[in-house]
């Protein structure tokens, strides 16, 4: 039996081996960024799929390596997005049915919050 | 996608605009010429999938995945479609008839002015759901057929598989439907080639796509079971035999090979040595047109929860996701300096790839196989099969010696 912190009870130490190796596929998404030259901003370049952040940096490195000065990698679930109302593909979907189903008038406009993909 | 019926025996399809911008030449009803300039796209509308095959791309699971788009998120994105002037969207997986809502999506997509067409395993496509479709405005179902019977079931992880999937193939002929196989080649089934052509066949099939590899999803991990450079080339030349045979027997089938574009230089060998030079211009005068591996150009994917691809083979890399963004904003946004690149990827392309003669007519070929093999975008395709003769290198420039017939 493993114990609440990971490591083998002591009546069975010898029988069980720590497994690292993840169950399936727990692959995250990192956000990226790239700087080709030193005048220019860093600029959102796609999302690479990679389980480790050393991983999702080689992955990267090899798409982008040609032609970046700069790579910024951020865990997807980390950043924080926000966007204006009737932007997101939910919001113009909501938009859509409420006004196909009569059931109310354009959305209001703001400019706060953020979504969830 | 070539397709080698066109090229070796004339044989016009609906697809011709698309593939060779030769609309005007073909006896077919044509897909409208205005759409040609935007990619089809792949839309894996679900990772669900009932089977679990070695080579899925997609590494589509038995379970429903999160973050799906919804009905109504579907929907708005096939108008974003329509809007950016795609001109056919394949609905595939995953297994998409898992989605209940498939037929529903198929007549928006219809509605919306786009082509729909499906890729299936076939295994839960019954009559009914044929007709649905067919009525909902689907253009084509493509059934993944693996290989005979043993050899298929293996492959998908299911046995029964093998039946369940030609039942489905006769239920979407029943409906209507025009209905294809598609097939992957690999050491495992190579050699069911043309017994899996003349079953179906004579079932009334007569679309064949054949598939090479790529190095994406679980097929990255089942390289040890591609062919070599030699047996490819042996493959090809087979498929070109086939549809030759066929066609002087006055069956016309179809036949398309996917996923390697150094079969565009082999075609121009192939009809050379075979057909005469002229035939052999004309062939790569076609193949100039079709403008080679498609890869961030003529070809898009779209995964389960949004995220754009530049393949549909290439899912561990999006460009964005339409969640976020419409779709022909993400597409037409070229400050993405790997898109850029891959868009004049001649003047990128590496080793032997950089310096063949038909460059333009292949285009470096896999771009995933490139990154697999060297982690270089563009590093030459490990899968080319053509002789260093046939690329027309020079001892100095010459790589790797290529394979001969």
């Amino acid at each position: 039996m493993t114990a609440p912190d990971g490591s083998a009870g002591a009546s069975d130490a010898a029988e069980f081996e720590r497994i690292d190796e993840p169950r399936g596929d727990r692959s995250r998404e990192w956000e990226l960024f790239v700087r080709e030259s030193s005048e220019e901003s860093l600029r959102h370049a796609g999302s690479v799929s990679a389980p480790t952040a050393a991983v999702a940096r080689e992955q990267a490195t090899t798409l982008f390596g040609f032609a970046a000065e700069t790579l910024w990698l951020c865990p997807a679930d980390e950043t924080v997005r926000l966007v204006a109302d009737d932007v997101t593909l939910g919001d113009r979907a909501e938009k859509y049915e409420s006004e196909t189903d009569g059931r109310g008038g354009p959305p209001e406009l703001s400019h706060e919050g953020g979504t969830e993909r | 996608m070539i397709s080698v019926s066109k090229l070796l025996c004339g044989l016009d399809a609906e697809g011709d605009g698309l593939r060779y911008d030769a609309g005007e030449e073909s006896s077919k009803p044509q897909i409208r010429e205005r759409k040609q300039r935007r990619p089809v796209v792949v839309w894996n509308c679900t990772k669900q999938c009932n089977l679990y095959c070695d080579h899925c791309y997609a590494a589509a699971k038995t379970e429903p995945a999160t973050g799906e788009l919804s009905t109504a998120e579907g929907k708005r994105f096939l108008d974003d479609l329509a809007d950016f002037g795609a001109p056919v969207v394949l609905f595939s997986g995953g297994e998409p008839l898992a989605r209940s809502d498939l037929v529903e999506l198929v007549d928006h997509a219809s509605d919306a002015g786009l082509r729909p067409v499906l890729s299936t395993n076939g295994t839960l496509l019954t009559e009914e759901r044929a007709r649905e479709l067919r009525e909902a405005g689907l253009q084509y179902a493509g059934v993944s057929v693996d290989g005979l019977r043993e050899r298929n079931d293996e492959f998908r992880g299911q046995e029964g598989a093998f039946d369940r999937a030609l039942a489905g193939i006769e239920a979407s002929q029943a409906a209507g439907l025009k209905t294809g196989l598609r097939y992957t080649i690999t050491r495992h089934n190579a050699d069911d080639l043309e017994a899996i052509v003349d079953l179906l066949a004579d079932r009334g099939v007569d679309r064949f796509c054949f598939y090479h590899l790529d190095y994406g999803g679980r097929g990255a991990d089942i390289q040890d079971v591609d062919l070599t450079p030699q047996e490819r080339r042996e493959a090809v030349r087979r498929v070109c035999e086939l549809t030759r045979d066929y066609h002087d027997r006055g069956h016309e089938i179809e036949t398309l090979l996917v996923g390697n574009y150094a079969d565009a230089a082999y075609f121009v060998e192939y009809a050379r040595r075979e057909l005469g030079t002229e035939q052999a211009d004309r062939v790569l005068a076609y193949l100039r047109r079709n403008g080679g591996d498609p890869t961030g150009e003529r070809v898009a994917d779209v995964d389960y929860q949004g995220n754009v691809h530049l393949t549909q083979f290439w899912q561990g890399y999006a460009l964005g996701n339409v969640r976020d963004r419409p779709f022909g904003e993400i597409w037409t946004d070229e400050s993405n300096p790997l898109l850029r690149a891959l868009r004049e990827r001649e003047s990128h392309l590496q080793g032997r790839c950089g310096a063949c003669e038909y460059r333009d007519v292949c285009r470096g070929a896999s771009r995933l196989r490139a990154i697999a093999a060297s982690e270089d975008p563009f590093a030459p395709d490990p899968q080319c099969y053509l002789t260093d003769a046939e690329r027309g290198l020079t001892d100095e420039s010459a790589e790797t010696v290529g394979t001969a017939d």
